[in-house]
């Protein structure tokens, strides 16, 4: 060789050669700090243990473990001494109640074994909100925390319950005898039974206010329809009828108005003739906007000029502040609109009355009362008065108020003016506050009452007109709690109990024909007989308000007008909830906080979301560490006048130029060390309410570390989502010998000529023709990416939560996982066209575009008929069932973690360490593993697995052994819908399938023949039993 | 081992004299077999008749001195009429029980009345000491085959000793001095020690017998076959299974319906033993201990309020590692098996044992013998026409054919 060539490893060695030489001397980057220790020659001389001793204890030791592990430990079995009918121990029991915490609401059925609550199932015979989300799958976990209150507190010690009467009663007698207000503050209350027995309560004072308040308020929006019905409520929303939707910043799929719809919505999502079309205008980037067929981004103050600019085509008039950017694209929805009639449907997710009066005006014109919209029915889940709680604070602090007593609400956290907040409940003499968590406004008031949890709680709901909940207690309480209806009856001097109280209630005139125990055990009753619930009792301030409201009715022209008046900012903040922390009332929940956020698959934080045309121009960045991990600039921001500093930020892509995101729900205080200290308080900076303001940002020092479950964004032009549009989808055929159908079968060249991907085998086929063959079908047009799924997962399977430097390090444990990927400007299509040279190409197909379509796609073990783990797994582990699952065999396993190399579709978990050893302080959060109280939510049908092992999806194999076992035991075959897995009844827009194909019955038979089926990487040729279904958007 | 001969002995020794008490009693009673009257007695009347005390009814030791034969005949097989043809004692009887009704007994002969009733006329049974754990049949060779060893441990010494005496005889004939047994062994193992061909294979063998023992100790970690721990109450399932022949699944009612048979509450025995509050073996010491648990003061034949009840800490025998799920359903309703099959003779055991060493080779080989019955449960029909076509339609169709050998069906 010649001596003036001059070789480099790498880039760094050519630009900075000290690097490599330093590193060439070094093995290990990091020293290893032997010197701080032995160079300490004062410590070591203090020890006095010397060589003879280190060694006597260590003979002494190994001696001692090796005779206590020569007797095996006697095991007890202890029976009931009087056993409860109900039970058999080992059989899982179900019962119908209701989850409510002031925000979300769910009829549910709860699994309970041997009185344990284990999971949340949906209740199918509600007619509204019977599916739960994430928050309320995952709710079954905050039953076990230990830092819940355990008992009440008076004056911040602790107290017992008479010592709490005493001191109540007594706070409320000086109140009324000093002439001061008696106030209940409480969330929206749902349950008829609750109100009348507030009224009841609040009757016995003179100057009783009852107020009603939302964490994340509509009462703008209860206003308008007040205007314009003369009703304080919202109606109630019927997506399965539309045909046209068009939404302006409401995120109904995500987080809305309380009434869950996406069940309703993904009945017209099935591609074909009658297939809905879903227009969406919105800022962040949601849940809503991903599903949609066309999403435009806006500012808020642009939404509401769009907004008056729609009201002006489709009525003919021209009002004031309808100038808007977006006239072709308005033009055209109008027209959409208008050809759909009474089968379309406008929503708006503002909080601005004006906004809401124009919603309702567009839809009246759209003449849709009675298909879409219902006024007959109201929904009964968000009646939060804004104005009231406001004067309320108000008067605490004018010091009028004498006693206030709070339930399901958090003031100090959820309210923007938390400091005057904070100070008026100084103020009250006697301030009560039932509460679950020794959190926020725990901290101020007088008298803490500790509350039962709601699985521990007797109660009623109306979520609707005429649509009736119960809900029972599923355990004893496990602490020293009771439940608020308890305590106000108590104090109202009401000696029975409160289940006989809602008895009486019911059997007047709820339960009409039906009686209480069969309510009971379905937990939801329909009634049209039924008497409407009683209005809480109104104070007289705003009642003339209302009077003057009603006589004006509404007036479209002036909301427009008022909308014109919005000057937007230079940046806008549009504040929003995650699906797994919604308003923040479960953060101290480990599970919730690692389930990825849907759109940006980030745990364990909140972050302002940024536009990247305006991260550019801001100086804000995200970068990649070397291990993958994301990095992200700080910011501090100003909104309101109030600053926070240190805010993470994260370019979103689909995030409109000129606005921001940051989702509520974070920031919490003392409601225990999951959720304490993790990410920032989005409620403190809001004003009026409203859901969006003026931002001020100036990038900060320093780095924030993201623990980020994906880091490619797009899927450089591979078929993994497929995806295609109705035209295509509905006049060509999804194979076609050019090669390029819309869901074209992979073919390969063979011998015996071309032959599908699927027909070409190395191996041995499995007889996959006896018994059973479990298959599992994935619609993605179904699929919003709203997580319930995973959750439910991770309560069945008893998946371990790992933490945030996990996450990190990519060591999530998650059986399933919900991909998401944006689409891109570069394609092949375009680079040909424009010549772009392959780099280039594959350079920019990384990036997504600025307004990318959103995919999402669950993806678990894909349970390969012809398996890459199987055959390199070197203990056989893992090994093929010849019903089609592919089975792990954990204390087989040795952790060679070759099956998880070699697998295509990076689904196994492997076990880095032992996350259910409490002794660990680094996994401690994880209390569903690490506290004896936490356990109690384990699965015990489910092992729970050790360090070292792989573990991944099991297709709820111990469901599929139930319900093959129940069958047998009946001797009949298994039906259709007998197995079902935990992902699989927790969707709740019927995305997933599950079932034996080998039955022809069967709906998963159906779906494999079906001509949107495809196989995630079908050329590799692994034969999953899973498949999926091409995502149609319904766009020309 | 020796006290195992002692056992068999004394109780060859008890057993025959057991016969010939019991053949004496024969001898002096003709009128019935109390034998015979105390299990229908049991099965008849014991719910809530006892022979020296009152329970729900008078106690009936010697009741064939207060009443004619008769008369209680006519009363047993059927009270109500004997009591409406106005029998003064009869209703006197009835009044004195506050109008509870005895059940009628029609079905009972002549003969079974007779014995009943010499039943109760026979001195209360002498308390039989309880025989210990019968030795199975495992044992029982196990006993033998030891023994035969030593036989021929016992005879191989008397021909060495023999043949050493014999070589001595030779050499005395021949004149050599003669050497004595020890010093011979002495001069040989000299010799062979310094060989070392003879030292490495004696090396190899000790290591391999060293290997070998470890191995069988290692593989016997965790298995507990015949674990028979002493439990809080001496609860005899011979009495219960095998005299009295209760259903196993009465008290285990979870094995038919769940994953786990369940240990039965105290509330479950309460069925019983409110009236049968003296065990035939132990007397009231150990059924005492249930009424410890519940509550119950049987003076009274009450349940005693606000009673803080006490629970039962039985010791657990069989038990499975968490990492493999086993079903009891599964195998007793959906399979037909029967509980002896794993639990072995329990209505033969006083004590419970383990019977089976519950190893997954021990699982996997039922797994691999056990026919399914494909054709009388409508859940295997469609796929017995598969079976049929892959094995035949003669072929017997074994738990593992239809899956039964795969991983996932039990660890997950």
């Amino acid at each position: 060789m010649a001596e003036n060539k001059k070789y480099w490893r790498g880039v760094e060695e050519l630009t900075d050669s000290n690097l490599t030489q330093e590193l060439s001397a070094k093995e290990f980057p990091t020293e290893i700090p032997t010197d701080e220790f032995l160079g300490n020659k004062e410590a070591l001389e203090e020890s006095s243990t010397s060589r003879r001793d280190f060694l006597k204890y260590m003979g002494f030791s190994t001696a001692a473990a090796t005779l206590a592990a020569c007797e095996t430990p006697i095991s007890e079995s202890i029976p009931y001494v009087i056993a409860p009918e109900e039970i058999i121990p080992g059989v899982a029991n179900y019962y119908a109640t209701s989850f409510y915490d002031g925000h979300d609401f769910a009829s549910i059925l709860v699994k309970t074994r041997e009185g344990r609550p284990i999971k949340v199932e949906h209740n199918k015979m509600a007619a509204i909100n019977g599916g739960a989300n994430a928050r309320i799958h995952a709710s079954v976990l905050n039953l076990y925390d230990a830092t819940r209150m355990q008992s009440p507190m008076v004056n911040g010690e602790k107290a017992d319950w008479s010592t709490v009467n005493k001191t109540v009663k007594a706070g409320l007698d000086a109140a009324e005898a000093g002439g001061k207000q008696i106030v209940m503050l409480t969330s929206t209350v749902i349950s008829p039974s609750a109100q009348k027995l507030i009224n009841e309560f609040g009757a016995q004072y003179s100057n009783f206010k009852h107020v009603s308040v939302d964490a994340f308020s509509f009462s703008g929006k209860l206003d308008a329809h007040k205007a314009a019905s003369g009703t304080r409520a919202l109606p109630l929303y019927h997506f399965n009828k539309a045909k046209v939707i068009a939404s302006f910043g409401a995120d109904f799929l995500g987080d809305w108005i309380g009434q869950s719809v996406a069940g309703d919505y993904a009945t017209t999502r099935k591609p074909g003739k009658g297939m809905s079309r879903h227009i969406q205008f919105e800022s962040n980037l949601s849940l809503t906007g991903s599903s949609a067929d066309k999403r435009y981004k806006l500012t808020p103050t642009e939404m509401n000029t769009a907004l008056v600019a729609l009201y002006n085509e489709l009525s003919g008039s021209s009002l004031a502040g309808g100038k808007t950017n977006f006239s072709n694209e308005i033009k055209s929805l109008a027209k959409e609109l208008k050809a759909a009639g009474n089968e379309a449907l406008v929503v708006s997710g503002s909080n601005n009355k004006d906004v809401e009066s124009l919603t309702i005006a567009i839809n009246q014109l759209l003449a849709n009362e009675g298909t879409t919209i219902s006024n007959d029915h109201h929904n009964l889940l968000r009646k939060g008065n804004d104005t009231a709680f406001n004067s309320l604070v108000a008067d605490m602090n004018a010091g009028s108020v004498g006693a206030v007593l709070m339930d399901n609400v958090n003031p100090v956290y959820h309210f923007a003016n938390n400091d005057k907040v904070m100070a008026g409940l100084k103020k009250v003499k006697t301030s009560v506050y039932f509460t679950e968590k020794n959190d926020e406004t725990a901290q101020v008031v007088s008298v803490v009452c500790a509350k039962h949890n709601f699985l521990e709680s007797w109660g009623d709901a109306m979520p609707a007109t005429g649509h009736y909940a119960l809900q029972q207690p599923t355990i004893q309480p496990l602490f020293d709690t009771k439940q608020m209806e308890d305590c106000l009856m108590a104090w109202s001097g009401n000696d029975g109990d409160y289940l006989d109280y809602m008895k009486a209630n019911w059997g007047v005139g709820i339960l009409g024909s039906s009686d209480w125990s069969t309510a009971l055990h379905d937990g939801v009753l329909m009634s049209t007989t039924a008497p409407v619930m009683e209005e809480a009792a109104t104070e007289t301030e705003s009642s003339e308000e209302e009077m003057e409201v009603e006589t004006t009715g509404m007036d479209v022209s002036a909301s427009a007008s008022n909308l014109s008046k919005i000057k937007g900012a230079a940046l806008e903040l549009a504040v929003y909830q995650k699906s797994a922390m919604g308003t923040g009332n479960l953060a101290n929940n480990p599970w919730l906080q690692e389930l990825p956020d849907p759109i940006s698959r980030v745990t364990w934080d909140n972050y302002l979301t940024v536009s990247a045309a305006d991260a550019l121009e801001l100086g804000i960045e995200n970068r990649n560490v070397s291990n993958g991990a994301l990095n992200g600039s700080k910011v501090n921001i100003t909104v309101n006048g109030k600053t926070i500093e240190g805010v993470p930020a994260l370019i979103q892509p689909g995030q409109a130029k000129g606005t921001m995101g940051l989702a509520l729900g974070y920031g919490r205080q003392g409601v225990g060390k999951v959720a304490d200290a993790v990410g920032v308080n989005a409620f403190a900076l809001m004003k009026d309410a409203q859901h969006t303001a003026a931002i001020t940002v100036d990038v900060a020092e320093g780095e924030h570390e993201f623990a980020c479950t994906q880091l490619a964004h797009t899927m450089m032009g591979r078929k993994i989502v497929n995806e295609t549009t109705l035209d295509t989808f509905l006049n060509e055929s999804p194979s076609n010998s050019r090669g390029d159908g819309w869901n074209q079968k992979v073919e390969y060249a063979t011998f015996k000529g071309p032959m599908a991907a699927d027909e070409v085998n190395l191996w041995d086929d499995f007889d996959h023709e006896t018994g059973h063959m479990w298959n599992m079908s994935i619609d993605l047009n179904m699929c919003n990416g709203c997580g319930a799924c995973v959750i439910a997962c991770h309560a069945e399977n008893n998946v371990p939560v790992v933490g945030k430097e996990e996450v990190r390090k990519s060591r999530d444990m998650h059986w399933l996982r919900i991909d998401r990927y944006y689409s891109s400007d570069m394609t092949e299509e375009v680079a040909e066209e424009t010549g772009v040279s392959s780099f280039a190409k594959f350079d920019k197909m990384e990036d997504p575009s600025a307004s990318p379509d959103v995919f999402f796609q669950p993806v678990m073990c894909q349970h390969c008929n012809h398996a890459p783990c199987e055959t390199v797994c070197p203990v056989a582990a893992t090994t093929h069932s010849n019903e089609g699952l592919n089975h792990m065999a954990y204390n087989r396993c040795i952790g060679t973690r070759y099956c998880a190399n070699n697998c295509p579709y990076k689904v196994r978990r492997f076990n880095w360490f032992q996350y259910h050893d409490g002794s660990k302080s680094e996994f401690d959060i994880n209390y569903s593993m690490n506290d004896d109280l936490g356990r109690m939510v384990l699965n015990p049908d489910v092992t729970v697995r050790s360090r070292g092992v792989m573990e991944k999806c099991s297709l709820c194999v111990q469901r599929i052994q139930l319900g093959k076992l129940e069958a047998k035991k009946a001797g009949r075959p298994v039906k259709d819908g007998d197995v079902t897995t935990a992902c699989q009844s927790a969707c709740d827009t019927g995305a997933i399938s599950f079932g034996d194909v080998n039955d022809h019955n069967s709906e998963v038979f159906e779906l494999k023949k079906d001509k949107r089926m495809y196989h995630l990487l079908e050329e590799v040729g692994t034969q999953p039993s899973i498949f999926y279904q091409t995502k149609v958007r319904n766009r020309a | 081992m020796r006290k195992r001969l002692i056992d068999q002995v004394s109780r060859l020794v008890l057993s025959s004299f057991l016969m010939l008490f019991t053949l004496t009693v024969f001898a002096e009673e003709t009128a019935g077999d109390p034998a015979k009257g105390k299990s229908l007695f049991n099965s008849n009347c014991a719910s809530c008749h006892k022979l020296d005390k009152k329970v729900v009814g008078p106690a009936l030791a010697g009741i064939t001195e207060k009443r004619d034969a008769e008369w209680l005949f006519s009363w047993i097989r059927n009270n109500q009429e004997l009591r409406e043809s106005g029998d003064a004692d009869a209703i006197a009887i009835f009044e004195e029980y506050n109008g509870s009704v005895m059940t009628n007994f029609p079905q009972l002969s002549d003969e079974d009345i007779t014995n009943i009733l010499a039943y109760t006329d026979a001195a209360p049974a002498p308390k039989v000491v309880p025989v210990e754990r019968g030795s199975g049949s495992a044992s029982a060779s196990e006993d033998t085959s030891y023994t035969n060893l030593y036989i021929l441990g016992a005879v191989l010494l008397v021909l060495v000793l023999l043949l050493a005496k014999i070589k001595n005889t030779l050499k005395q004939v021949k004149g050599d001095p003669a050497s004595t047994l020890i010093e011979e062994a002495d001069v040989m193992t000299r010799t062979a020690l310094k060989n070392p061909r003879i030292v490495t294979m004696l090396v190899l063998l000790v290591a391999i017998i060293l290997l070998q023992q470890s191995y069988v100790a290692m593989v016997a970690v965790g298995i507990t076959q015949d674990y028979q721990p002493e439990q809080p109450i001496k609860f005899s399932h011979r009495i219960h299974a095998g005299d009295n022949k209760i259903d196993c699944n009465y008290c285990h009612y979870g094995a038919r319906k769940s994953m786990v048979s369940n240990i039965p509450s105290a509330s479950v025995c309460m069925n019983c033993h409110t009236y049968i509050q003296e065990g035939a073996e132990t007397g009231t010491e150990e059924i005492n201990k249930i009424y410890a648990a519940v509550g119950f003061d049987p003076e009274e034949g009450k349940y005693i309020e606000d009673y803080e009840e006490q629970p039962i800490n039985w010791v657990r025998i069989h038990d499975l590692p968490d990492l493999s799920y086993f079903n009891h359903s599964q195998h007793v309703t959906a399979g037909n098996v029967k509980c002896q099959t794993c639990h072995g003779p329990v209505e033969e055991m006083d004590e419970v044992y383990q019977y089976s060493p519950l190893t997954m080779g021990w699982c996997v080989n039922c797994h691999r013998e056990t026919e399914v019955d494909v054709k009388s449960n409508a859940y295997y029909s469609d796929m017995h026409e598969k079976l049929k076509e892959k094995y035949g339609a003669d072929a017997k169709i074994t738990v593992d054919m239809i899956g039964g050998l795969e991983c996932g069906k039990c660890h997950y």
